[in-house]
């Protein structure tokens, strides 16, 4: 097919992705190994659904009064002794965190697992300031060696295999060459923790932030999280703006569906509240800690009715797994910080037209909806953006191939506003293409349908009776 | 582990016995008689230890609370520690903790202890022990996960950067969930200090989805329970 | 005699006639006047996943035309019955008197498995099929209409029949409407894992209750020249 590159290069990307069978092999095992595991924790809690529903409503209720909870929660850290930054956009955000580490005189810069640092591409930046960046996860810790970007939003590495990532190690490391997990992890281990004590700045993302108190949630199982905001003498926390909650007893009902969905566990290993810097008496703790909130579109999302359930995501990365899409793809496809589902809705919404093409990626299937813990309706979303495509018409290259289905399904349905023509036409229609095709199936079709026969498929030919229905009986 | 178990058995069969003589009058609404607290208690006890087991934490049992120096000493024999950290006790005096690693020729990292002057800072001096002792503010049944506050006098790193964690909880502090934990704790210390929910050893399941150890925090974590005679 | 109408679908009145007649049998089996809805072809599912408001919305005027409160409506098409039943609510939200059309239609509204077993209270339909059978849950009619048990209590009833589980069975087989040929690749890609797990189950025949996955499916298997087929339920049933 000789579409030409879209704006997103979605087409392309995702095309390599498909042809990569080894890709898809670990896709469908680590996804698969995940669905295992969040469908077992599940059977094992009864109140799993009430727990979603009551978290989702604690979401409604904070969506729908986040300005004045993103007041309280601003005065309660600075009232905790936090410095807070409101950033309109990424660069704003951006330029905050440099100027902090700038005057904080670090060299380096820890990083604990932050989908939101990401998104504002923070390490860039703090690179062109001659900050050295050093991811602590050990996923994004890996895919950092590897020059990429993470390809999903938990598992960062999961497009890699313990050999992929044995050979990294063996050449960026110099250890010698095993797919020993156990080893790699403790060759990880012993390289960042040196990087931990030494480090001046640590930033991390947020998962949740607690009004009523001024705290901030981060949700771990490696402890980075924790060494990076307890280790370094300064710690920014990024956070999007939709993150904050009222009240801390509100907290338990997402700590019980999150990890359950996320990772298939209870609860994370680690679940770390600070509030502020450390006390005068305090051992250890930032002696300065800094807040940066981040809207970058949100607020715009906030502002359209359907899209705004989008912001209760927890970021659970559920959705991308069982997405039948991604498992096929995989999260480089998506050229976004966010693919899958919930990136599919969130990326062009952060990022403009030139995610445009991704709310069309998905069969609507609504896999996405029945697992996320606060019940985002992802299809009807994603049905919003493409119409919203559509009337908005902008300024989006879109592949040709695009451009003519949409054409052809415009045409499809002018013609269906008249039964009777279209029957009549392809009741005279299907006797002359009879000769074409075999067993009732087309090898080859001619437009929008070669789309469908040049990609492994044979189309039905019209009106035709395939003869196995004739013969009900097993041909044994 | 087995040990535990029967000791809970015992506990509750001795608790299904007739009381002989009539119970104390009690209100209507008022508290539960004192042997379904200890019953509910040794429950809520029970459940944390399987819970703690299933996310590969080692349960060292339900000791008394002057059986535990000795328990610590044990513990730290069996991983060849040289240097132990000791924070302070929120229920428990931890003094006798840090006398008995002594006695036992072990150095002892002491949060409440003047610092010399030469000495390297404290946070250095834990990260360099070999196991962090830590008294939790409270342990959470359904999930295996001890609620750590971090204060001066009982760091966040005790938690963190030795390789091997025990925590001590006591036993009227297991909670039944998440929730409940969260109410009994308060808002206070969440404000005031930092809090660490700890839910088994550090972990990872970045490599192919295969679990592994001790990635940033400790590798291996204890637990005592602490019950007053 | 109780009347039913029948509601073609555009795929299966173009690509797959043998369903609706076989839907027909099935109904009229069980004593129902079947008469079908002429006057509309397209439930206004493929503009409107595609974003085409307008288009959709003339679709759905004329369907909801051709249709009227007072008889049930089988679909035999989970997808197309959502579309109705729920996606009709999204569309026609600026259109006030059509959406009061629409909502006065939705309780008259059935799936074919679902018309059978909920309302008729059927399971049994006199079918006989001497096959190792898969059933392919479309997504649409599991996850949008939650009618998960009724085609596999219908399929459970067919004499003769043996139904083989296989590994991840909920997963979409890829069709998505324009999805198939606009992002051609990655819906192929979707048929082929769907089919190799078939495979394993060692099912000869794959039966589903939407004509979306059955020409996705059994295009994708006739490529292939495997020899599994593809039968909608409605043909299952109306077997003997
Ligand atoms: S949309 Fe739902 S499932 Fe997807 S990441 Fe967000 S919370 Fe998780």
């Amino acid at each position: 097919m000789s579409a030409g590159p879209s704006s997103s290069g979605f087409l392309e990307s995702s095309r390599r992705g498909v042809a990569d069978a080894d890709l898809r092999r670990k896709l469908e095992n680590a996804t698969g190994r995940h669905l295992e595991h969040v469908a077992a924790t599940r059977a094992e809690f009864p109140a799993f659904d009430s727990e979603r529903d009551a978290a989702r409503r604690i979401k409604e209720d904070a969506i729908g009064r986040l300005d004045e909870l993103l007041v309280e929660l601003k005065n309660k850290l600075e009232a905790n002794g936090a410095t807070v930054f409101v950033a309109a956009d990424a660069g704003e955000a951006r330029d905050y965190i440099v100027n902090v580490v700038k005057r904080a005189g670090a060299k380096q810069v820890v990083k604990g697992k932050s989908m939101t640092t990401e998104e504002i591409e923070l390490n860039p930046a703090l690179e062109r300031a001659g900050v050295e960046v050093v991811e602590t996860d050990l996923g994004e810790y890996i895919v950092q060696l590897r020059g990429e970007r993470p390809s999903h939003i938990i598992t960062p590495a999961i497009h890699l295999s313990k050999e992929d990532i044995g050979r990294l190690f063996a050449d960026k490391l110099g250890i010698p060459y095993t797919a020993e997990p156990e080893t790699l992890t403790d060759a990880a281990r012993k390289r960042l923790r040196e990087i931990f004590l030494s480090a001046g700045v640590g930033v991390t993302g947020v998962n949740f932030a607690i009004a009523e108190t001024g705290t901030l949630a981060l949700i771990e199982n490696e402890g980075n999280g924790r060494l990076s905001s307890t280790l370094p003498d300064t710690f920014i926390a990024v956070m999007g703006i939709e993150k904050v909650i009222p009240k801390l007893s509100d907290l338990p009902h997402f700590l019980e569906i999150l990890a359950r969905t996320g990772t298939g566990q209870k609860l994370t290993t680690y679940v770390n509240f600070i509030s502020g810097p450390r006390g005068r008496h305090d051992a250890d703790g930032p002696r300065a800690m800094h807040v940066v909130i981040l809207d970058n579109g949100r607020s715009a999302m906030l502002a359209d009715p359907v899209l705004r359930e989008a912001l209760y995501c927890l970021r659970c990365g559920a959705c991308l797994n069982v997405c039948p899409v991604y498992r096929r793809i995989g999260g480089h496809a998506y050229n976004s910080t966010y693919p899958g589902p919930i990136g599919s809705i969130v990326s062009p919404n952060l990022f403009g037209s030139a995610a445009a093409e991704l709310p069309f990626a998905s069969t609507l299937c609504g896999a996405c909806r029945d697992i996320c813990p606060v019940r985002i309706d992802i299809p009807r979303i994603l049905l919003h953006l493409r119409w919203r495509e559509s009337v908005a018409q902008p300024a989006i290259k879109w592949p040709k191939a695009a451009v003519k289905a949409r054409a052809s399904v415009v045409r499809f349905a002018r013609m269906a506003r008249f039964p009777r023509t279209l029957r009549l036409l392809t009741r005279l229609a299907a006797p002359v293409l009879r000769p074409f095709a075999r067993d009732g199936y087309m090898r080859r079709m001619p437009g929008v349908a070669g789309n469908w026969t040049r990609w492994g498929r044979d189309f039905p030919a019209l009106r035709a009776r395939r003869k196995t229905r004739q013969k009900p009986a097993e041909h044994s | 582990m087995s040990a535990f178990h029967k000791l809970i058995a015992r506990v509750r069969t001795a608790l299904e016995r007739p009381v002989e003589s009539a119970p104390p009058h009690h209100e209507a609404g008022g508290m539960a008689p004192p042997h379904a607290e200890a019953a509910r208690r040794a429950e809520l006890a029970s459940a944390f230890a399987r819970e703690f087991a299933a996310v590969r934490g080692e349960f060292l049992g339900i000791h008394a609370p002057e059986e535990i120096p000795a328990k610590v000493v044990e513990l730290a024999r069996s991983l060849n520690a040289l240097a132990v950290a000791v924070g302070a006790g929120v229920t428990l005096d931890f003094e006798p903790i840090g006398r008995a690693l002594e006695a036992a020729r072990m150095a002892v990292v002491r949060t409440n202890a003047k610092k010399r002057d030469d000495a390297p800072p404290l946070r250095e001096r834990i990260a360099q022990a070999d196991l962090g002792v830590v008294e939790a503010d409270a342990a959470i049944a359904s999930t295996g996960t001890l609620a750590v506050v971090g204060t001066p006098a009982s760091p966040a790193s005790l938690t963190l950067t030795p390789p091997a964690n025990l925590i001590i909880f006591h036993a009227d502090r297991v909670h039944a969930d998440l929730a409940a934990a969260i109410a009994a704790l308060g808002p206070e210390p969440f404000v005031k200090n930092r809090v660490a929910m700890i839910t088994g050893p550090s972990r990872t399941a970045d490599i192919e989805k295969m679990i592994v150890l001790g990635v940033h925090g400790p590798r291996r974590l204890f637990a005592i329970a602490a019950w007053p005679r | 005699m109780t009347e039913v109408r029948l509601f073609a679908t555009c795929l299966a009145e173009e690509f797959f006639p043998s369903v609706i007649e076989a839907a027909k049998t099935v109904l009229e089996r069980l004593k129902l006047k079947v008469r079908p809805v002429r006057a509309s072809f397209c439930c206004a599912q493929a503009p409107f996943n595609e974003g085409l408001r307008e288009p959709a919305l003339d679709l759905a005027r004329k369907f909801l035309r051709a249709c009227e409160p007072g008889a049930p409506i089988v679909i035999p098409s989970g997808s197309c019955t959502s579309m109705v039943r729920i996606f009709y609510s999204d569309l026609l939200a600026n259109e006030p008197k059509l959406a009061e059309r629409a909502a006065a239609l939705r309780p008259w509204i059935y799936e074919f498995s679902q018309f059978l077993v909920d309302v008729m209270k059927v399971k049994y339909v006199g079918a006989r099929f001497d096959r190792t059978v898969a059933y392919h849950p479309a997504c649409h009619l599991t996850r949008e209409l939650r009618v998960i048990d009724q085609p596999r209590a219908l399929l459970a009833a067919v004499e003769g029949i043996r139904v083989v589980d296989f590994r991840n069975p909920e997963e979409c087989c890829g069709f998505g409407g324009v999805f198939s040929v606009k992002l051609p690749h990655i819906s192929a890609a979707m048929a082929e894992d769907k089919i190799q797990r078939i495979q394993e189950s060692g099912a000869s025949t794959i039966v589903a209750n939407d004509c979306g996955c059955l020409m996705q499916l059994g295009g994708a298997l006739h490529r292939r020249g495997i020899p599994i087929e593809t039968w909608h339920l409605a043909e299952v049933l109306a077997a003997r």
